[in-house]
């Protein structure tokens, strides 16, 4: 397959967990090609040895994503994204400036035929079973109820090719399960799911049901979507923050050392870094948005989940669904 | 010289490129339309809209470009319209 290109010089602490991530995702079988300004340092390392897109300028975290994406067009997530949409790249991932990696996919990869907005999807990890796909996570502020049901369509894709749900159950989030609980627009956009052809469309669910078993697919705008995911990663940090501290007390050390190998387990499932980032979902290739926070081991995990998304042809697949649940002219 | 590029040809241009980002018939796009309120396009389409005339118009008036100080003060589909017209026949 063509290599997933890597923006070297994107996230909090680039370069360096992109080239680590990059080298070790490299070793491991997948081919990568970095996006960066010429004479990057690190393009070999541990018997791995990295090809490089040149591109000299870099959108930064503050930027204005699409006046950025305008100015800077050598930056590296423009390359990046010309990269995939001139057929140099499989797909792009980025932990730089998330709406100018959105726009750089937008603008230079495009639209699938007939999405109406790209969404952000991200998995929220769920103790014990596969995670919940929850978008859209911020990519449009404002929505309209059609669009809630291309999110639906595009999230059971992505669920059933990342995580291998068959028939992932989509839920609308709502304050209530009743399907007239909610505002105007979840009110108007339940009975277009529940019409939709092809979705397991299970109703409302609400905030509690994110992170559980009940719900594969979880829909919303992504100003509420935005407001859950990082109030999810805010709480589950304070939980993990509390916990270590209690465990480091003299008197709870020893238990808590003999309770390692059991919450370990559930540590790695609650850890971003397992899921390599979210999808941007609607755009024609696969585009990946790592955390700008991104260790190493993110950023090799975001680049084997960009392989498995292209080897599974997930965008095909979303295609597919987007034009048969268009409406006949 | 290149020929002048006729208003109607630039409405029509204009009218495709809304058409096709944000998915709805040209024949809805009227020119009194404003983007946000009417149309809803948000900031990243507008920046489609733009990209999407400057290629379209790129073959007939070398180095077109729309500036981006100037966006915000396209506020309709006619404001558009107005901007291209004039700039492609400078």
């Amino acid at each position: 397959m063509l290599p997933v290109a890597v923006d070297a010089m994107g996230g909090d602490l680039a370069p360096q967990p992109n080239l680590d991530g990059a080298h070790a995702a490299a070793l491991a079988g997948t081919p990568v090609v970095l996006v960066g300004p010429e004479g990057l340092e690190g393009l070999t390392s541990g018997g791995s040895t990295l090809g490089l897109i040149h591109a000299s300028e870099v959108i930064g975290m503050l930027d204005d994503p699409a006046q950025g994406v305008r100015r800077k067009k050598d930056s590296t997530l423009v390359r990046a994204a010309e990269a995939v949409r001139d057929g140099k790249a499989s797909a792009m991932i980025s932990a730089g400036n998330t709406g100018a990696t959105m726009a750089a996919a937008l603008l230079r990869m495009g639209r699938i035929s007939g999405v109406k907005r790209p969404a952000i999807a991200t998995p929220i990890p769920v103790p014990g079973t596969t995670p919940t796909v929850l978008l859209d996570a911020g990519a449009n502020a404002e929505v309209q109820p059609e669009w809630l049901v291309q999110f639906a369509l595009m999230g059971a894709v992505y669920a059933r090719r990342r995580f291998g749900i068959e028939n992932p159950r989509v839920g609308l989030l709502s304050i209530g399960e009743e399907p007239g609980k909610g505002d105007t627009l979840r009110k108007a956009a339940h009975p277009l799911l529940a019409a939709a052809p092809g979705l397991n469309f299970i109703g409302n669910v609400e905030g509690r049901d994110v992170m559980s078993d009940d719900v594969d697919v979880c829909v919303t705008d992504g100003f509420t979507g935005n407001v859950v995911l990082k109030t999810l990663e805010g709480g589950m940090q304070a939980v993990i923050g509390a916990l270590l501290e209690a465990f480091a007390q003299p008197d709870y050390k020893e238990h808590a050392d003999a309770l390692m190998p059991a919450l370990l387990p559930l540590y790695e499932t609650l850890n971003p870094d397992t899921y390599g980032g979210a999808v941007l979902l609607g755009v024609d290739g696969v585009c990946i948005i790592a955390h700008g926070s991104s260790s190493a081991r993110a950023i090799e995990n975001g680049i084997n989940v960009a392989r498995d998304l292209v080897e599974h042809d997930m965008v095909t697949e979303i295609r597919e669904a987007i034009a048969a649940a268009a409406p006949a002219d | 010289m290149a020929a002048e590029i006729k208003r109607d040809e630039v409405l029509k241009i204009v009218r495709d490129a809304l058409s096709d980002i944000l998915e709805i018939e040209p024949d809805t796009i009227s020119e009194g339309q404003s983007f946000a309120d009417d149309l809803e396009a948000d900031s990243l389409a507008l920046i489609e809209l733009v990209e999407a005339l400057e290629e379209a118009l790129s073959d007939r008036v070398d180095g077109f470009r729309i500036e981006d100080e100037d966006l915000e003060d396209l506020k309709t589909v006619r404001d558009a319209v107005d901007y291209v017209h004039e700039h492609a026949n400078d």
